[in-house]
């Protein structure tokens, strides 16, 4: 499914979309057309994104609001969206808030705020954003953390999130070109 | 006595002797001789394994060869992994030499990370350092410095000069004379039977009392599962640079000591052999 029919199933969705809480000991408001990461590595599988709150509010972290979320992305590959399966309780599968700010002349993302699994790793992201700009997979696109260090593809944005998060939420900035060395 | 400046040059030369074998798979012009080598705990596999490679290369064709990549007992070695972490997580119970098996095909992408160059050793590198900082100073020391310092900091470690390297180095094991200690301590814990790559958290080395933070109040916080029972026999070992640091041990100290050259504590928690 090509970037521009993706666009356009979106419009279609249900329009009140909202998030799963992440583990933030305060709210505060979520732009509506927030949406959830689908993960890259399951690309071939049809995804399931319908999510339903977790049976428990785990370890009573400040979980207050779970609304469920109503349907979404579609895995790239994949024209169905499959019915939703339950999302297990547990740390590691809550989401986190993730901001993403462009550096220099790179392209702005429209949707700056993102709700992602924590397991979800810096590559993940780098290849969501890359076919969100529309960029061409041979060109390379680096992430940042406190515009200071870019961290190794493989580690978990939910570790970045608890070191280096503030105000609930992870800001990254990412760019075309080293911007940090 | 020892002075605790011993500690940090038994760390940085601390080596672990290595016998590197081409798997049998590899297509060989004549048979390829293991190679033996003693490899640096603080460094990078793809640092300092260039000799290994022009050994094996010598007797493939050059259309055999691509990437290399090594592997213990099936498991990849990650590059970006120093090889003290490595060799204590996965092999530190077999008995030495530590056997690797060398690849020049079927680079596993989904385990391991590309390679291309030393420049993209060094991008890690720095990466790991400037994390460290984050953590230990908000990034206030590291961004003083000037770039020549922290090249000086990389060729320290690719020449293997502890004098280079530490003259640099001391900066950020440094902290304002009010503290007690750095601000979050960077450490990352390993275990090979769990999901997740590693444990990394924000821990101060400094209780509110003023009282140092120890490795046993760490691992407590981050890791319960690690701590053995106090009745209980002996199931986990916490190792750092192949020793058990006593869990009375303050964490400030180890930071400042036992970290590896990144500046990260890499603790590695493993089963208690049962020989």
């Amino acid at each position: 499914m090509t970037s521009r029919e993706h666009q356009v199933s979106l419009c279609n969705c249900v329009p009140l979309l909202r998030r799963l809480l992440c583990d933030a000991p305060w709210r505060k408001a979520r732009p509506l057309h927030a949406l959830s990461l689908f993960p890259s590595k399951m690309a071939e599988e049809s995804q399931s994104v319908l999510q339903l709150p977790p049976s428990s509010a785990a370890g009573g972290e400040g979980l207050t609001d779970v609304s469920p979320e109503t349907t979404t992305p579609e895995p790239p590959s994949s024209a169905a969206v499959s019915p939703g399966t339950e999302e297990p309780a547990g740390d590691t599968k809550k989401k986190i808030d993730i901001l993403l700010k462009a550096v220099g002349d790179t392209p702005i993302m429209k949707t700056k705020k993102w709700a992602v699994e924590r397991t979800r790793t810096i590559q993940g992201l780098i290849d969501f954003i890359k076919k969100f700009l529309k960029l061409v997979a041979s060109e390379q696109l680096f992430i940042y953390v406190n515009q200071s260090f870019a961290p190794s593809p493989d580690q978990e944005v939910g570790t970045l999130y608890e070191c280096f998060g503030s105000d609930g939420k992870l800001v990254l900035h990412y760019c075309k070109s080293q911007a940090w060395g | 006595m020892t002075d605790d400046k011993d500690v940090l040059r038994d760390v940085w030369f601390g080596r672990i002797p290595t016998c590197f074998t081409l798997c049998q798979d590899e297509i060989t012009e004549r048979e390829a001789e293991p190679y033996y080598l003693l490899l640096p705990r603080v460094s990078y596999l793809t640092l300092v394994t260039d000799k290994v490679k022009k050994h094996f290369q010598k007797v493939m064709r050059q259309e055999d060869i691509s990437e290399i990549w090594f592997e213990y007992e099936g498991t990849p070695l990650k590059w970006h992994y120093p090889i003290g972490l490595l060799f204590d997580l996965l092999a530190s119970s077999s008995a030495l030499p530590w056997n690797i098996t060398v690849h020049f095909k079927s680079f596993p992408e989904k385990d391991l990370l590309h390679c291309p160059s030393k420049d993209a050793i060094e991008a890690h590198f720095m990466s790991c350092m400037k994390e460290a900082d984050a953590l230990k100073h908000k990034s206030q020391v590291i961004n003083e410095m000037q770039k020549k310092d922290h090249k000086q900091l990389w060729m320290g470690l690719q020449n293997d000069r502890f004098d280079q390297f530490w003259a640099i180095n001391r900066k950020l094991m440094d902290y304002p004379a009010e503290e007690n200690g750095f601000r979050y301590i960077p450490f990352r814990i390993y275990q090979t039977t769990t999901e997740r790559p590693f444990i990394q958290k924000l821990f101060r080395p400094v209780a509110a009392d003023g009282q140092l933070h120890t490795l046993g109040d760490l691992l407590k916080e981050v890791c319960p599962s690690a701590i053995d029972p106090e009745d209980g026999e002996k199931k986990n070992q916490v190792m750092i640079h192949g020793i058990e640091p006593m869990l009375e041990t303050p964490l400030q100290w180890l930071s400042e000591h036992l970290s590896y050259p990144d500046n990260f504590l890499h603790i590695s928690i493993i089963p208690q052999p049962t020989d």
